[in-house]
């Protein structure tokens, strides 16, 4: 197809030929208009000087025709004859120059007369002057009488006859002129538009050759950087010009099937030598599925190197009709050895991360099950030691016992928050439409014990229906509440707010990076006896305490499961405390959709 | 059979956990005569045998070997004779998936096993009380799992 730019050019080349043809076409037909003009004068004054030789003529025959009255000698006639051939040549050359059918036609004719009449006159006159010796007669007299006037008809017509010859000398003189005139213009214009059109031409032609330039030198870089390319990605490129069963290898694709470039001729029956026997039938197959679809997946096969390594190659083709109608098919293909063995060896990394998932469950079931099973017993028992066999044991054995009951107790407690930890780690993660207040609710009703023993207040102003794991939300609220009630000042009954909003994620530093546009901010907020500023982060890593065991009973494990519960839902935890006034725990989680 | 003994069967095989539940019987003087069994397999030779008395209450532990608590309480509910025999799931572990699985193959109750005695003889009277007869109909997996 001729891009836009080669069909402008053609248009212009056409333009300026037509033009050109144009003006050399008028100049010649102005030239020989000229030439025919310059004829025409010519003859102007070739006719007039005939007509002044027929007078000097007629008066040669007239000076001939008195001699020859006057001495009737003989020899005055020759002069007389050669006039009147004379004029009879003047006469048939004025026939040839005069313009037919004009004015002159006429006027010629009326001279041809009057001459004629004269010539009878001398030829009466000769005749009567030899029959009479006498020299003048009266009968010569009176002829020579009418041969003057014949004369002075002559003269009179011959005058008429440059009158106008004089017009029509002038009349074609000013034509002549006016052409004359006009040819160094039409020249000059000729000059001016064909050097234009030769300069425009340049113009064009140097722009065109630098744009060339240009982008020759841009394909070289791309060429290189082509190449460059194809050996830095383990990509090759490839040709098939169907109709003519020629291909083009790109130099990567020997190197692909670890040959030097361009080492062996570009045909399928080479390159079918290195693929790797198993894949040939295949391979084949697609190829000529290739050449009937449009496009095809990925084709994947082996080579074989001489040195006998096996790679993964990987082709893709597209087919493409050019406007000739020939088929060409342009292929990549692939080393995706690489690719093949990142991709094995993640595959063995997902089934080792299986096993070891299995073995974490396998896990939580020993803690659940098993751990819990001898500690239950032991538990058992000391209560079986404490009521049955009270008598018998000593005040000190006694505290002993008690002693032993609480650290079992404590014992129970880690297994179950560590279990309660793993589980939020490993369960599976479904996101289910909830409506929040609820969750709260199940969580009070798990603690109301504590709630009522606190007796402390719980004010919610309303909690919005969200996409969450609903027991993990809820497990948050348990342990966030519990936690405030745990922390709760001596003799004051603990309040804990709770408010929602939600909040354009920009709008806060803390989540203003978030994938998120919106988040609900979730606050709780306590009158608990607080915490320093600088253990917010602190109190969020397992089994990090801020206080004795002794003061507060706790695993150190509550506020991390707070924490894996709320990134769960790719949200943040943030905490706030200041010492005897309370705590804020803030939560953002972003609108999932 | 003595209409004033109430007959309860244990399936254990701790054999820790089948001496609190007699004790716990014998504290409770409650006239019961209590049946024990190690393994699911003793439980169901001595069920099917249409020759022996049938249990009014069935605790059932979950972990045995060679047949566990829930493929016997499979086979009972697919028993007709046994079907009606009210069942206690009584276990250590009270995962979500033991709890799930028992309630829909027709168990009665769930009991975790106390890490108390006073609390498992509280539990214990609490259920053998209970007339799993008329308590079937109010069924429901929320008060499923016993709790004190």
């Amino acid at each position: 197809m001729p891009t836009p730019s080669s069909r402008y050019l053609r248009t212009a080349f056409v333009v300026g030929l037509f033009v050109i043809l144009c003006i050399g076409g008028f100049t010649y037909k102005h030239i020989s208009e000229l030439s025919q003009t310059s004829k025409v004068v010519k003859d102007n004054y070739s006719l007039r000087s005939e007509l002044e030789l027929i007078i000097s003529n007629l008066k040669d025959a007239e000076i001939g025709h008195r001699g020859f009255l006057l001495t009737h000698d003989s020899l005055f006639l020759n002069p007389y004859k050669e006039s009147l051939q004379k004029i009879t040549n003047n006469l048939s050359k004025l026939d040839t120059l005069i313009v037919p059918k004009g004015e002159q036609v006429e006027k010629l004719k009326e001279l041809k007369g009057d001459i004629a009449q004269r010539f009878k006159n001398f030829d009466k006159s000769f005749s009567l002057a030899n029959d009479d010796d006498t020299l003048l007669t009266q009968d010569l007299l009176f002829l020579l009488h009418e041969g003057e006037i014949r004369m002075d008809r002559i003269r009179a017509d011959i005058n008429e006859m440059l009158d106008l010859e004089q017009r029509l000398l002038t009349h074609n003189q000013e034509i002549n002129e006016e052409k004359i005139g006009l040819t160094p213009l039409l020249f000059y214009g000729l000059l001016i538009v064909t050097l234009v059109i030769l300069l425009l031409a340049y113009v064009k032609m140097t722009t065109d050759l630098k744009a060339l330039k240009e982008s020759n030198t841009e394909l070289e870089i791309f060429e290189k950087l082509t190449k460059q390319s194809e050996i830095v990605s383990n990509t090759s490129t490839w040709v098939w010009y169907i109709e003519e069963n020629i291909f083009e290898f790109s130099d990567n694709l020997y190197r692909l099937v670890g040959e030097e470039p361009q080492s062996f001729e570009p045909t399928l029956e080479n390159f079918y030598k290195y693929v790797h026997e198993e894949d040939i039938n295949n391979l084949g197959q697609q190829v000529n599925m290739m050449m009937r679809e449009e496009e095809l997946p990925f084709t994947s096969f082996r080579v074989v190197h001489k040195d006998g390594t096996i790679r993964y190659l990987k082709a893709y083709s597209k087919l493409m009709d050019d406007t000739e109608g020939d088929k060409k098919m342009f292929g990549v293909t692939i080393d995706t050895t690489n690719d093949v063995e990142n991709y094995r060896i993640i595959e063995q990394r997902n089934q080792e991360l299986e096993r070891t998932n299995k073995e974490l469950s396998a896990f939580n079931y020993v803690a659940s099950h098993d751990l819990q099973e001898p500690l239950r017993k032991i538990q058992t028992f000391m209560s079986r030691l404490e009521t049955k066999e009270k008598d018998h044991i000593s005040e000190s054995g006694q505290l002993y016992i008690q002693r032993m009951k609480s650290a079992s107790a404590r014992m129970r407690m880690l297994i179950e928050d560590l279990l309660q930890y793993s589980r939020t780690n490993t369960s599976e993660k479904e996101y289910v439409k909830t409506n929040i207040n609820m969750l709260l609710e199940h969580a009070k009703t798990e603690l109301l014990d504590s709630i009522e023993e606190k007796q402390a207040k719980i004010i919610c102003d309303g909690l919005p229906t969200m996409e969450v794991i609903s027991f993990q939300i809820q497990q948050l609220f348990i342990n966030l509440i519990s936690n405030s009630l745990k922390y709760s000042k001596e003799g004051v009954p603990p309040i804990i707010e709770i408010t929602h909003e939600e909040v354009r994620s920009r709008d806060v530093d803390e989540i203003n990076k978030s994938l998120y546009k919106f988040h609900h901010k979730i606050t709780f907020k306590d009158n608990g006896i607080g915490f320093e500023q600088i253990y917010a982060e602190k109190i969020f890593l397992l089994f990090n305490r801020l206080h004795g065991k002794s003061e507060y009973s706790g695993t150190g494990i509550g506020l991390a499961i707070c924490k894996k519960i709320v990134e769960n839902h790719k949200g943040i935890i943030i905490a706030d405390g200041k010492p005897n006034v309370g705590a804020t725990f803030t939560i953002y989680l972003p609108f999932l959709k | 059979m003595n209409s004033d003994y109430i007959n309860i069967a244990l399936a254990d095989d701790d054999e820790d956990d089948r001496l609190f539940f007699t004790e716990a019987f014998e504290e409770l003087k409650i006239k019961s005569k209590v049946l024990l069994f190690k393994d699911g397999i003793e439980l169901m030779e001595y069920l099917n045998d249409s020759a022996n008395t049938l249990p009014n209450l069935l605790f059932l532990d979950l972990n045995m070997p060679k047949k566990s608590g829930l493929e016997c309480l499979k086979d009972i509910k697919a028993t007709k004779r046994l079907s009606d025999m009210a069942i206690a799931i009584y276990s250590t572990s009270a995962s979500e998936e033991d709890i799930e699985n028992t309630f829909v193959k027709g168990a009665n109750v769930y009991i975790k096993k106390p890490n108390d005695f006073e609390k498992l003889k509280k539990v214990l009277s609490e259920v053998v009380t209970t007339n799993w007869q008329y308590q079937t109909s109010g069924l429901n997996k929320d008060n499923f799992l016993l709790r004190l």
